[in-house]
């Protein structure tokens, strides 16, 4: 068993090829019973996001399955062949998963780190085991990669620090506030960024959002666009002093919120924290402002420089974060290789269980006499009998490195045990039998994911998706 | 035998130190189980010195010391246990390990002076050690605060605003760890008022109760203690004296606790020198 990807992403192909060949456009179901009818790969995954449309694939014939898989790309699509392979990058088997590990860690991400891509994964294996083209070795591999994605996250800093001005604005407002629940925001000025700012807060749980603008009529539409309230201009006092984060992003020529005047605002709101976010340029609060006590004051430039200062540590983080993803390649390698032995551990196993049925059946006239629930105990102890007796050799099989030490065991056990080739009428079973024999535990540890909630955490979150 | 907790707290502070550095979860863990083995081991030495003396070990500045550090520790550990933040470990350690320097160089005299024989005395004394503890803890999340604070005001964003809990957060676990402190604070010191009346009835002639006066430099600088921590209280809730300013108050009710517990119970009280 081979794996194979082939795709495009933000670094090999420009945004109009990335746009024609949009899985997500046209259905990732379809798309996935396409692959599946009209390729030799036996199992596939297709993910797709507005930076990558790629195809991971398993099968036994790399060659055949990498024609066949780069003729579904163009073919579904419409894309004439020329246009599209010049873009495309295949890869195999380890670097297959060396690929995916660095693109749910965010390091293959156009912002290094960004956190959307872990659930946009979690979104194509749950499409696959929804059509069921996912067999033990892709989800395997996927699970792996979900491992190394969290993994990453929690032992470098590659996702940490806000990376976009609203992420800025609302990192900062928890800092200070701790939580978002229960905060107000105040909006000065109905312009769309302002208007986005908000709903990011709102979206991460500010329970009030009310816009001033000098027009009442602008204020109010933004307000049941992002489903807050609109107050009128003259009562600015008044929504100032009810207010835990300002938000101002007005074209005013000079500041709208001096010092006095928050000064004034901070005697009513009884020296509670007051988080000023100013987006307008020109600014729109005075910036002695921010000498008042409990007053924290943040311009589009200071936002933009803590921004920059994130990235900047992101890249630092990078060799850590590669330097997990070798270390899990090397972990998925030795799984991979175990399987090199599978199908002599498949048939090592049906020739017992044959032996074990033909054994009872030849003695079953003896037995006869037995009552129902004796014979349902010899039947369980043979059974346990041949298991004790294969739990070596399978560990030792599994245990195997190098394909020539398997190919050499292999043969010795088909002469010494008579192995026929395992009957492989349906290819997938075989590998369920095959990997339950090998009995890893590995799968079961792995988080099981929700796909509701990695829905809600990618819808969450804005970004480049 | 406080020797051996005292190592165990360089250790920790060791790994808290690495955990603050790396943020590695995995370190975190074992910096904590590291002071758990710590506060474990003082436990026991604690444990053996009050079956050997018949009482908690309390009896003099040494000793008193020992168990206050201990108290302490345990009041971090229930803190960092309920917050699930482990780094303020980084600074409390230095200041366990600063005062646990003291006994475990030197040996302690239980002292068994017959005024100390009232029950009233476990009462005053632990109670103290206790606020103290709370006073402590309040006092490094105060610094803490103040580290945060001036990093966001600054807009210079780096190491505490990477790893501290919010502004909120922290201002409330130093509202509530002054609050403890300063009720056991009020039972401390009317719980020694009542006693120090009653010793003068049956140990007057000892030159200790006679100095029992609010001019001792002990009972004095208590008295200000608890008149800076209800000042605090009373500014956070009524006047809005919430966060930096709480925090630098808390340092300063802090600096005056440290300077009773150690330099004043060396040198200078006439009342309280057992």
């Amino acid at each position: 068993m081979h794996l194979l990807l082939i795709g495009l992403s933000h670094k090999t192909a420009p945004i109009e090829l990335r746009e024609r060949v949009d899985f997500q456009a046209r259905g990732i179901a379809r798309a996935l019973e396409a692959v599946a009818s009209s390729s030799t790969a036996r199992e596939a995954v297709i993910l797709s996001t507005c930076n990558r449309a790629e195809v991971y694939a398993a099968c036994d014939d790399l060659a055949r399955a990498r024609a066949d898989v780069t003729a579904f790309i163009g073919g579904f699509h419409g894309v004439e062949r020329a246009d599209i392979v010049p873009h495309l990058y295949d890869v195999s088997d380890l670097q297959v998963a060396r690929h995916l590990f660095r693109v749910t860690s965010g390091l293959d991400s156009l912002v290094v780190g960004e956190p959307q891509i872990l659930g946009q994964v979690k979104e194509a294996l749950t499409a696959a085991s929804e059509a069921q083209t996912v067999g033990p070795v892709l989800n395997r591999l996927f699970h792996a990669s979900f491992a190394v994605g969290k993994r990453v996250r929690t032992e470098t800093g590659l996702g940490s620090g806000a990376v976009s001005i609203g992420y800025a604005a609302v990192a900062l407002a928890k800092k200070i506030f701790g939580e978002m629940q229960g905060r107000h925001v105040l909006v000065i000025g109905a312009g769309e960024m302002g208007k986005l700012t908000a709903l990011h807060m709102k979206s991460q749980g500010a329970s009030q959002i009310t816009i001033i603008s000098r027009t009442m009529a602008h204020a109010a539409r933004t307000a049941e666009a992002i489903g807050g309230s609109a107050a009128p201009w003259d009562e600015m006092d008044t929504a100032l002093a009810a207010s835990d984060i300002i938000i101002t992003a007005t074209g005013a020529p000079s500041p709208i919120l001096t010092k006095a005047r928050i000064e004034a605002v901070m005697r009513r709101h009884r020296n509670q924290p007051l988080f000023l976010v100013d987006i307008a340029v020109p600014r729109d609060v005075e910036p002695a402002a921010s000498e008042i006590e409990q007053v924290f004051v943040y311009n589009i430039d200071d936002l933009q420089a803590t921004v920059r200062e994130n990235l900047a540590r992101r890249t630092s983080e990078v060799a850590r974060a590669e330097a997990i993803v070798g270390d899990e390649v090397g972990k998925f390698d030795a799984w991979f290789r175990s399987r090199g032995a599978i199908p002599t551990v498949v048939a090592l196993r049906q020739r017992f269980e044959t032996i074990r049925r033909s054994e009872l059946e030849r003695l079953d006239f003896k037995m006869a006499a037995l009552p129902p629930d004796a014979r349902a105990r010899v039947d369980e102890i043979t059974h346990l009998i041949v298991e004790k007796l294969l739990l070596m050799p399978t560990e030792q099989l599994k245990a195997l490195g190098d394909a020539q030490t398997v190919g050499a065991y292999a043969e010795a056990l088909t002469r010494l045990f008579g192995l026929a080739e395992p009957t492989a009428a349906d290819p997938r079973t075989e590998d369920d039998a095959a990997d339950q024999a090998v009995g890893d535990t590995r799968v079961a540890r792995v988080e099981p994911f929700s796909p509701r909630e990695s829905r809600v955490r990618s819808g969450r979150q804005s970004g480049p998706g | 035998m406080n020797l051996v907790p005292f190592l165990l707290y360089i250790v920790a502070f060791a790994a808290y130190g690495w955990h603050f550095a790396r943020r590695d979860p995995a370190v975190g863990r074992i910096a904590t189980t590291l002071l758990v083995f710590a506060a474990l081991s003082h436990t026991f030495v604690i444990g053996m010195q009050t079956m050997e003396a018949g009482r908690v070990p309390i009896g003099g500045p040494i000793s008193a010391t020992s168990t206050f550090v201990w108290l302490l520790t345990l009041s971090y550990l229930y803190v960092e246990m309920t917050t699930e933040e482990r780094a303020m470990g980084v600074f409390v350690l230095p200041l366990l390990i600063a005062l646990q320097s003291i006994p475990a160089f030197r040996t302690a005299v239980e002292n068994r002076s017959p005024v100390l024989q009232s029950p009233w005395f476990g009462v005053h004394v632990s109670s103290l050690l206790f606020a103290y503890a709370s006073f402590a803890l309040a006092c490094v999340i105060g610094i803490t605060y103040v580290l945060l604070f001036k990093e966001i005001k600054a807009k210079h964003l780096g190491v505490f605003y990477a790893r501290l809990p919010s502004l909120q957060v922290l201002d409330r676990m130093n509202q509530r760890a002054i609050m403890i402190g300063w009720i056991f604070l009020t039972v401390g010191v009317v719980v020694g008022g009542i006693w120090a009346a009653e010793a003068r009835a049956y140990a007057a002639t000892d030159p200790r109760v006679q100095a029992m006066s609010l001019l001792d430099p002990k009972i004095f600088v208590a008295l200000l203690c608890w008149i800076v921590y209800s000042f605090e209280l009373f500014a956070a809730r009524r006047i809005g004296w919430g966060g930096r300013r709480a925090a630098y108050l808390s340092a300063l009710g802090f600096a005056i606790v440290l300077l009773n517990l150690v330099p004043v119970s060396y040198f200078l009280t006439k009342s309280h020198n057992f």
